[in-house]
């Protein structure tokens, strides 16, 4: 006997916009990890990153009949996250001027958890990642945002043209001057 | 970057990393970068960034995050349930009608009220009498005037145990 399909995320919004909240703790569950993945990289605070999800999540339950099936939810979800993550860096920025080496990260905050991948496969050591996070850290707004949908939240250009609301060529062009100024960056840092 | 043909090449590194750009412009890449290093290492390098990047862990929320939401839900909806029975119409015509029987209450109480504020031309004296303040002065010069020619009990009634308007008009007029 075949197991019954999974809802697609726009079902799961619908039923919850008609009255199931079983379809909402679904959609949590579904998003959470994710969401706090994409919101730790702007903010390199998991309880701050926590924070705003939750706040996201809460935004998605008292606003939920503002959701029109004319985007995928993973977009408006993203949106939501992205624009209170921004908003947090703002507010902090106005609190205080980061330099490099304000920098510092917790290794219990960035402890490695289920990539889900192969781990002989893994480039990644903490070192390297550090570096990179610190890095993605310091690029100027319009990039680091771009490089954390694509590069780590692995995100189709189309999806983030819709997040950004920005052309599909603009987001590509911005991917490659993120990357190479992300580049950069580590050259910089390594020296 | 050397020169104009090596920007246009670095601005196309995205997509030849990921295979999508035309055959014609894949093999100008090609062509530019076997006869550039500098162009080739910034290349590696990026590919290297990339494959950091997508090989970054993924971090998982806290294990209580879906019950502290659902409890952060479920005090909003008690905040909700209150706001509507405060913002109801029927709560609204209840608050007003409170509103204005306490004001009829207050109004029926001045109006009966013995320490209620002075009636005009009258002043309570000091026993929380009535007296007319004008006719009042007149009334002593001329019972005091009076008083010499009325015999001894009569002046007994000068005291200020006057309790009465009509006790103090019958001073005026010199009658018991």
């Amino acid at each position: 006997m075949s197991e019954k399909p999974l809802k697609t995320d726009e079902q799961l919004i619908a039923d919850f916009q008609n009255g199931n909240e079983n379809a909402f703790v679904e959609l949590v569950d579904r998003y959470k990890d994710r969401l706090v993945n994409f919101v730790y990289r702007f903010l390199h605070d998991m309880t701050d990153a926590e924070d705003m999800v939750q706040e996201t999540f809460f935004k998605v339950y008292k606003n939920k009949h503002a959701y029109r099936e004319i985007a995928k939810f993973s977009t408006w979800i993203y949106t939501i996250a992205g624009n209170l993550a921004r908003s947090e860096l703002r507010k902090r920025k106005r609190r205080k001027t980061y330099t490099m080496s304000d920098l510092s990260f917790d290794d219990n905050e960035f402890t490695p958890v289920d990539t889900g991948k192969d781990t002989e496969g893994i480039v990644f050591n903490s070192y390297a990642g550090e570096e990179i996070m610190k890095a993605i850290y310091a690029l100027p707004e319009p990039f680091k945002t771009i490089i954390i949908l694509r590069d780590i939240q692995e995100l189709s250009y189309e999806d983030i043209s819709t997040i950004l609301d920005i052309p599909m060529g603009t987001v590509k062009s911005r991917v490659n001057r993120a990357r190479l100024k992300l580049q950069e960056t580590l050259s910089y840092l390594k020296e | 970057m050397q020169n104009t043909d090596c920007t246009f090449i670095c601005e196309q590194f995205t997509e030849y990393h990921e295979n999508s750009l035309s055959s014609e412009i894949r093999a100008q890449v090609d062509t530019h970068l076997a006869s550039c290093p500098a162009c080739t290492e910034i290349f590696h390098k990026l590919a290297e960034v990339i494959d950091t990047l997508h090989n970054l862990p993924t971090l998982k929320a806290s294990t209580d995050f879906t019950s502290t939401l659902l409890s952060r839900i479920e005090t909003l909806k008690q905040e909700t349930v209150w706001q509507k029975i405060y913002q109801s119409s029927y709560t609204r015509v209840a608050g007003y009608a409170i509103a204005a029987g306490l004001i009829v209450a207050i109004g029926i109480n001045i109006m009966i009220d013995p320490i209620s504020p002075m009636k005009s031309g009258l002043q309570s004296n000091f026993a929380g009498e009535q007296v007319n303040p004008n006719q009042s002065d007149e009334s002593l010069v001329e019972v005091s005037d009076s008083s010499a020619n009325q015999p001894a009990d009569s002046l007994t009634l000068q005291n200020p145990t006057i309790n009465s308007q009509s006790q103090s008009m019958q001073l005026v007029s010199g009658k018991k």
